[in-house]
């Protein structure tokens, strides 16, 4: 008798946990709903359709006309010289700009957490080139390195030394573009490894000083594994933005003088939206997206196992 | 004896002088040091930006002769009287203002309910939506791009307001979801316990509780999103067909890309671009510091 009734209590009790789980199961995803709606209408689904469209032919000017031509496409970027060119280009700014970036964010990281007065000014004022819109920056040093009287140029032409429309010049377009992405994320990174740096305990530091460490040797063994967390975070997510980026080329130089910045983002974008290709441009859209993928899960398989 | 000093010191390598050197308590010598390479990177990163003003408030007879200082004859607003009387500038910049501001409390108030699920709820999938989230961060926007104006065609939403919001709000969305839910996660549950035995539902903790004791991170998100919107060329430029829809970056490509540039005019209008996301980063900058350094970089 009273273990049916505990029985009965048991099982109510599990009734009722049950309910609660279900409706709080029901409410958990009603409230992502609207999030996973507008992802999945807006970029997932788009996704799939790039990905399909690689394999297909179609032209912006009539986009219900596709006609599948399987691997084709892919195998017209092994003779386009300009896809090749841009790849090249692609992968050497990213590699550049991001080594810069880190090692740059460093130094400033290491400087910015010093207790000298004035720091934490220094620290919000030097965001700023990270704030603005992507455009102004472009203006900013089209202005700078203008042809006639740009600042750049009326200091070389004081110290005797020549003067040039920079952003036309081959061998010079390439390095301002690097510069400009430097320039805009240094800061960034500056930041975040300052924050990082910021929550080792001071102790380990007197801990080390006491074993007869240097500020080298602490750097070494103490700083840079503790802030190898941050430091992956940081190189993987710019070496992403770094490598999709369209508009700070776009904006600069066009791809320009005679393609010499010309990057994936922006050839994909000319192809798809001023010559119509639009299957061979997601062709190249997919490639760009796997060699992300093999990056990103070969960096954090690395990261994971030091 | 000096000689035999001189050896020595020279007999230190260089890692070991500038170790000795780094161990000195802060110093004078130290301090300047530190304000050195503070004042280098400070004029590579401010200069240009601080230049580009200064030759706002200059007359075009500055900016086109050989002088790198103007006088203060020189001076003048009327690069601001021009640029903020013209019609189109003034169009533009209310379209940016209205598209930002209504990404941003759309982004917000999707991201809250979201990050408030994933931060709150176990539920199977959960784990998967917050890495396919994180995951669109890694496709190329390019490749997205092409179907997706297809899409917006389709659905009447190209040249329009709402077109382009919901693009930048699905731009902001994972950000803004993964941060917040890094903001929830550090509320303690036992607060939640607690509302529940007053009675309080989920919905009036999310609105009690979890938004009043989240605001920075809400800030933080909310101006992640502002500069995302706000800073955006690529999509604008496929969604916006017509003036009525065309945002600042647009304008200032539009204005950039003449073939006579009037950089006086040109560097206001920048100027004038970018002073809503400083003024916005001057209110939020300790909360955005703070956040990379708890919130936002912890990891999922």
């Amino acid at each position: 008798m009273a273990t049916s009734t505990d029985a009965r209590t048991g099982l109510a009790r599990y009734g009722h946990e049950f309910k609660t789980f279900l409706s709080e199961t029901w409410l958990g995803y009603a409230l992502i709903l609207p999030a996973v709606l507008l992802m999945g209408v807006i970029i997932i689904y788009p996704t799939f359709r790039g990905i399909q469209l690689a394999f297909f032919e179609a032209s912006l000017l009539n986009p219900g006309q596709m006609t599948f031509v399987g691997l084709e496409n892919f195998a017209e970027m092994l003779s386009d010289a300009t896809f090749k060119s841009a790849l090249w280009h692609t992968v050497l700014l990213t590699a550049v700009a991001v080594t810069l970036q880190y090692l740059l964010g460093l130094a400033l990281a290491l400087v910015l957490k010093e207790k000298v007065p004035g720091a934490s000014v220094f620290r919000s004022l030097s965001m700023i080139t990270w704030v603005l819109p992507v455009i102004v920056m472009v203006i900013i040093f089209r202005f700078m390195l203008q042809s006639g009287f740009g600042p750049v140029n009326i200091v070389m032409a004081k110290l005797g030394l020549e003067t040039a429309a920079w952003f036309g010049r081959p061998g010079v377009a390439f390095p301002l573009v690097v510069l400009m992405h430097v320039w805009r994320n240094v800061p960034f990174y500056a930041i975040a490894l300052m924050a990082a740096m910021k929550s080792i305990p001071e102790t380990q530091y007197e801990a080390a000083r006491l074993d007869g460490a240097g500020p080298l040797e602490r750097f070494r063994y103490i700083t840079l594994p503790q802030i190898s967390y941050v430091s992956m975070i940081m190189i993987v997510l710019h070496v992403i933005f770094t490598f999709n980026n369209f508009d700070i080329v776009f904006l600069s130089t066009g791809g320009g003088p005679l393609g010499n910045t010309e990057v994936m983002a922006t050839y994909i974008y000319k192809t798809a939206f001023q010559q119509y290709a639009l299957g061979y441009g997601a062709s190249m859209g997919v490639v760009m997206l796997l060699i992300m993928m093999a990056f990103t899960v070969v960096y954090v398989k690395l990261e994971a196992r030091d | 004896m000096a000689t035999e000093t001189q050896s020595t010191a020279t007999d230190r390598t260089f890692a070991q002088r500038l170790d000795a050197w780094l161990d000195e308590d802060m110093s004078i010598r130290r301090a300047m040091a530190v304000y050195a390479i503070i004042g280098v990177f400070m004029l590579f990163l401010l200069l240009p930006v601080a230049y580009m003003i200064l030759a706002t408030f200059t007359s075009a007879e500055f900016l086109y002769s050989p002088r790198l200082i103007p006088a203060l004859s020189d001076l003048t607003l009327a690069n601001y009287q021009a640029i903020l009387s013209t019609g189109l500038f003034q169009q533009y910049f209310v379209n940016s203002m209205v598209i930002a501001t209504a990404t941003t409390l759309l982004t917000l108030t999707v991201g809250t309910l979201a990050g408030y699920s994933l931060s709150r709820f176990e539920y199977p999938g959960r784990q998967g939506i917050l890495f396919t989230f994180l995951g669109t961060q890694m496709l190329p926007l390019v490749l997205i791009l092409i179907p997706f104006f297809l899409l917006m065609f389709s659905l009447n939403l190209v040249d329009s307001y709402v077109g382009i919001i919901i693009a930048h709000s699905v731009g902001g969305i994972p950000l803004g979801t993964w941060l917040l839910k890094g903001y929830f996660d550090d509320i303690p549950e036992s607060l939640d316990e607690a509302a529940k035995m007053d009675g309080c539902n989920h919905l009036d903790i999310l609105a009690r509780i979890i938004v009043p004791l989240s605001l920075p991170g809400i800030a933080v998100a909310g101006f992640y999103t502002f500069i995302l919107s706000w800073n955006d060329f690529l999509l604008v430029s496929i969604l916006s067909q017509t003036a009525a829809t065309r945002t600042l970056p647009f304008g200032l490509q539009l204005f950039q890309s003449q073939n006579t540039v009037a950089w006086e005019l040109l560097l206001t209008a920048a100027t004038v671009t970018m002073v809503p996301v400083v003024l916005l980063f001057a209110l939020v900058q300790r909360w955005v510091v703070e956040g990379l350094a708890s919130g936002g970089m912890k990891g999922a």
